[in-house]
This record gives structure tokens, C-alpha cells and sequence, in this order.
């Protein structure tokens, strides 16, 4: 620390242009002067390596944003991380107050200010033309769609692991069904001219490193070139009919149907047609992958044996009615969810009050596209006064079903679709 | 059903005295398992239906002065060495094994830009973590 200036604290410019400006002029300065600033000292500010700056100077970590949300479980402050209860998650389309929010990294400024100028998308590597973008040209030069996506977390479901793996501990709730517009990805790439060597994208983004370092990428994940020549895929610049919000990506991001969120970039600057598998942050080591075979609980998987995780499992959710409801026993009480899975579609779902002994089929409604979630309802009757479980078990077309317990533990908790359950109470 | 649950509670006031009879007379709650959470025990199936982390109440009180970690040793170095990044919720939601700290520690040291400590400081931390956020004790 003691190589960088130790000059005097001046005022942060209010007048300089959003972006990396603030943290550029941090960067040049002390720590002591970020102790005059903060109003405090930094204890083991030796911890921080040279050119680091601490959060809490670097970059407002969105968390006033979360006022606009109601009734999540917050995981975690900084990053921002929250979940949503399932049964605020009845509405067929997600709006905005109960949509998940999982960041890897920070809000970027230009998202808090929502502004939007100057920004550019880049499609370049393996295309017969590079493409700079810019908003305006994306509306104006392709198709515009308008679809009803799922996007989940690969750890939603994480916590009902054991042993336990590290990350946020997602119950059922980091799954939300917005509806989105864009244009297709794979518009975009075929006029970019995909070349035959082309085998995965790899998306970037202008989110900021925790550590405040500007050279750091947050998370750059991607697809295999086939899955985003799919027509499902697209670059989103609404959400519900309004401009992305901060927390969920403005003004453009991916989303990138049936795959892990992740995979679903927000803050979209960048798409890297690669000649290889996708390299970027969070796409290597134990991140988003799985084991290649099935392993005992606890079990130390080698990194090399850890394949990319791809297709999301089927699930369902229970969204009505909240458990610990109590109902009449004897009569009709109806039970509704959504059901989804990363294949695109699902066959059946099924419905159980005797703790999974017998099981009745719901109705199970058509998705208004690919990759929607699918409204299920069912009527059941509890015989007598007591304490019941209601359990949603999802079918995919190939007859996967969810399993009643937490399937193929791995390292970092990915893919848990075990069956959702809540209690009702017959009175 | 509702006689073996009588003759039960009669059993049970018949033993204990004046206080279970109260009880049996209000009759069975069967949401009483709900209402009282911290009485299931992780492993019981109906922990499906919140969030594990949220019951704990085992180890030390939570110290607000090092973002509520565990009140013990090491977790002053614990909380000036992870907050340069994060706040503590991502902390105090783990329970994995020694393995994966090590890794997780690996992790951020050589991906995320983590400053990595004198050994001895690096040990003081994850002695730390290990006993306070693990599946393993």
C-alpha cells in the first residue's frame, strides 16, 4: 500500500460521466484517504491487495433497489441475493416485486442510473462479421418477440442438501417466470454469420468484481452454439413491458431458456463466439458443473471428473395455497402451482395428501410458448381433521419425474428438483 | 383413531399430573411441530419447508460488531478478511466440509482476487470457519 501516493482526500466529481470514472479516481488513492472517507479507519487494511478498493467506497451495492421488492428472503446483502416464498409466486407471469434476484457481483452504475447511452452490444470471434449494436439497432434490425421465460438458479433447491454445499442456500424460491422482449439470439448470430468452427458463446457483461477490481469479470458463462441457434433464446431489453430493471440486468441481457440462470447474462456488453468451450469466470473449476458420475454424499470429486451443467431437471411448485393453510376436511380444496422444465416441456403432474402412498393427476394447462411455465391445478379432499402434506411431483415428456428426496448430491449444490411439499391444516 | 389418541392423552395425564391433563383436554394441535421449529431436527423430512440456516441455534451468540459471525475466536480476522469482498450473509448461511473451506479458499485466493494472509492468520480464519460453518461438526 505504502507504493501509492498518500495525497490529499478530494471530493468525488458528482459531474463525471457513469461507469469506471469513480472507481478509476479510487483507484489512485490511498487507503488512509479511504478511511477519511468512509468516516472510519479500516482495520487489516493491509488485507487488501494493491489496487483493490473496498466495496463499500466502490460501487453502491443496490440494496436500496430492494425496497421495490416485497415479501423475498433476503440471502445475502452484499452481493444482493433473495429468494422468493413459493406461495408469492402464483401469478402466471412474475412481476417485477417477486422476482428472485441473484448477483454474482455488484449493480453496475450505468444500471442505478439507468442510463442506457452509448451502450453497444459486440458479437465477434468465430463470425464471418463482427457486429457493434446498439439498442437502437437491435430494434431496428431484427424481429422483434415477446415470450414468457422461466429463468431459475442452477443452486435454487441447494439448501436441502446434506452435507451441505457452499453458495446461497436457495429453498424453492430463486425461480421466477417474467415476460421478456428482445430479439432471438440466434437472429443475431446468423447475421453475424456463425462460422463452422464456432462451439460455445461466451457472455460478458459490465457488472462489477466484489473486490472493486475493474480488470476482474464477474461471471461470463455460455452455450453450446447449438443451444443458441435454438430460436427460444433472446437479448432482452423489457421485462413485463418496462426497460430491464437495475437488479435484473438493464438495459439488455440474455435469456437463455431451460439452462441455469447463469447462463442468462445480465448487463449483456459482449457475445464471444468461441472455437472452444467457454473459458470465462464461473465456467470452470466446481462452478455450474457436476460431477460426471454419481457420487455418495460428501464425496471430493476431482475437478477434472466436473462437467458443465446444461439442462435444468423438471419441478414444480405448490404457489396456493401458503402452507400451514388450514382448510375444511371433507370438501373440495384446491391446490395450483407452475411446473417447468429445461427440455421445454412437461408431460404431467401429479398430486399426493398421503405423504406420497397414492397420487392424483392435476390438470396441467399448455405454456403460451416454449419454455413458459405451466399452470397446474388440482382438487383435493383431506378425509378428516388433521395435520396433511400436499406434495407436487412434476413428469417430464421422457416420464423423468421429481423425486421425493434430494437427488445426486454434488459439490457445489446444483439441479436439487426434489418435490415440493407444504402443510394444510383439516379442520 | 380418536380413542387411541383419548386413552393416550389419559395415560399421559394419569402419569404427569394435573398440568398434562390441561393439555389433553385442549385436545391435539397438529400444527404444534410447526409452531415450535427449533424442536425439528435437520434431519426430519419436514425441514423441506424452510430455510435449515434459519433455525440454527447451536454455538456462540452472534457478534453485531463482526457482522452477527459466531462470537469466538477468530472471527474478528474472519470478518476483516472476507468483507473486503462480501458482507457475512454469505458466511453465515454455510455448512460444508473441511474440503470444500479449502477449496472455497483456493477459489478465491486465485480466482477472485483474494489478498491471501500469513500463514498463521490464513490458519486462525480457517479454523475458524471450519468449526463454525461446517456439515462436518
Amino acid at each position: 500500500m505504502s507504493d501509492l501516493p498518500d495525497h490529499a482526500v478530494a471530493p468525488i466529481d458528482t459531474d463525471q460521466p457513469p461507469g469506471n470514472s469513480r472507481r478509476a479516481f479510487l483507484r489512485g488513492t490511498s487507503l488512509s484517504a479511504f478511511g477519511a472517507l468512509l468516516g472510519m479507519t479500516i482495520p487489516f487494511e493491509r488485507n487488501l491487495p494493491a489496487g483493490i478498493i473496498p466495496v463499500a467506497l466502490a460501487q453502491d451495492t443496490g440494496t436500496d433497489l430492494m425496497s421495490g421488492k416485497t415479501g423475498l428472503t433476503i440471502m445475502s446483502d452484499r452481493p444482493l441475493n433473495a429468494e422468493t416464498p413459493a406461495h408469492l409466486l402464483d401469478d402466471d407471469i412474475t412481476p417485477y416485486e417477486r422476482m428472485f434476484v441473484r448477483l454474482n457481483g455488484l449493480v453496475p452504475q450505468t444500471a442505478l442510473d439507468a442510463n442506457a447511452e452509448g451502450w453497444t452490444l459486440t458479437v465477434d470471434g468465430e463470425v464471418e462479421t463482427p457486429l457493434s449494436l446498439t439498442l437502437e439497432d437491435l430494434k431496428a434490425q431484427f424481429e422483434t418477440v415477446t415470450k414468457v421465460l422461466w429463468v431459475e438458479c442452477g443452486g435454487n433447491g441447494r439448501a436441502f442438501f446434506q452435507p451441505g454445499s457452499s453458495g446461497n442456500q436457495w429453498t424453492m424460491g430463486a425461480i421466477g417466470c417474467p415476460e421478456w422482449t428482445g430479439v432471438r439470439l440466434a437472429d443475431v448470430l446468423k447475421a453475424a454469420g456463425v462460422k463452422p468452427g464456432a462451439v460455445y458463446t461466451g457472455h460478458y457483461g459490465n457488472d462489477v468484481h466484489l473486490s472493486g477490481d475493474a480488470e476482474k469479470q464477474t461471471i461470463s458463462r455460455g452455450a453450446p452454439i447449438e443451444k443458441a441457434l435454438e430460436e427460444d433464446a433472446i437479448i432482452a431489453w423489457a421485462m413485463n413491458g418496462e426497460p430491464i430493471p437495475a437488479l435484473h440486468g438493464f438495459p439488455l441481457r440474455l435469456v437463455v431458456p431451460g439452462y441455469p440462470g447463469s447462463v442468462s447474462q445480465k448487463y449483456l456488453t459482449r457475445i464471444w463466439v468461441r472455437d472452444q468451450v467457454h473459458d470465462g469466470e464461473k465456467m470452470t473449476g466446481y462452478s455450474y458443473r457436476l460431477p460426471a458420475y454419481p457420487v455418495a454424499p460428501g464425496t471430493e470429486v476431482p475437478e477434472e471428473d466436473m462437467v458443465i451443467m446444461t439442462v435444468m431437471p423438471v419441478k414444480s411448485l405448490i404457489t396456493f395455497p401458503e402452507t400451514g393453510t388450514e382448510v375444511p376436511s371433507g370438501a373440495a380444496t384446491e391446490v395450483r402451482g407452475h411446473a417447468w422444465c429445461g427440455k421445454g416441456d412437461v408431460a404431467a403432474v401429479h398430486v399426493s395428501t398421503d405423504f406420497g402412498a397414492t397420487w392424483q393427476e392435476a390438470e396441467l394447462l399448455a405454456p403460451p410458448n416454449r419454455f413458459a411455465w405451466q399452470r397446474w391445478r388440482a382438487n383435493v379432499t383431506l378425509p378428516q381433521a388433521g395435520y396433511y402434506e400436499v406434495w407436487a411431483r412434476a413428469t417430464d415428456a421422457d416420464g423423468i419425474s421429481q423425486p421425493p428426496v434430494s437427488p445426486g448430491w454434488n459439490p457445489r449444490g446444483y439441479g436439487n428438483n426434489l418435490q415440493h411439499r407444504i402443510a394444510l391444516v383439516a379442520t | 383413531m380418536h380413542q387411541i389418541q383419548l386413552k393416550l392423552a389419559l395415560g399421559l395425564a394419569a402419569l404427569l399430573g394435573s398440568a398434562a391433563l390441561a393439555v389433553a383436554q385442549s385436545g391435539p394441535d397438529p400444527m404444534r411441530a410447526l409452531r415450535n421449529e427449533v424442536q425439528i431436527s435437520a434431519a426430519d423430512p419436514m425441514a423441506a419447508l424452510r430455510a435449515p440456516a434459519a433455525t440454527e441455534t447451536e454455538g456462540p451468540a452472534p457478534n453485531p460488531e463482526f457482522g452477527n459471525l459466531p462470537d469466538a475466536p477468530g472471527a474478528e480476522e474472519t470478518y476483516y478478511q472476507c468483507t473486503a469482498c462480501h458482507s457475512t450473509a454469505i458466511i453465515l448461511q454455510q455448512r460444508v466440509t473441511d474440503a470444500r473451506w479449502d477449496d472455497l479458499w483456493q477459489w478465491m485466493v486465485e480466482k477472485q482476487g483474494m489478498f491471501d494472509p500469513e500463514p498463521a492468520e490464513k490458519e486462525v480464519i480457517m479454523t475458524y470457519l471450519k468449526t463454525h460453518f461446517s456439515s462436518e461438526r
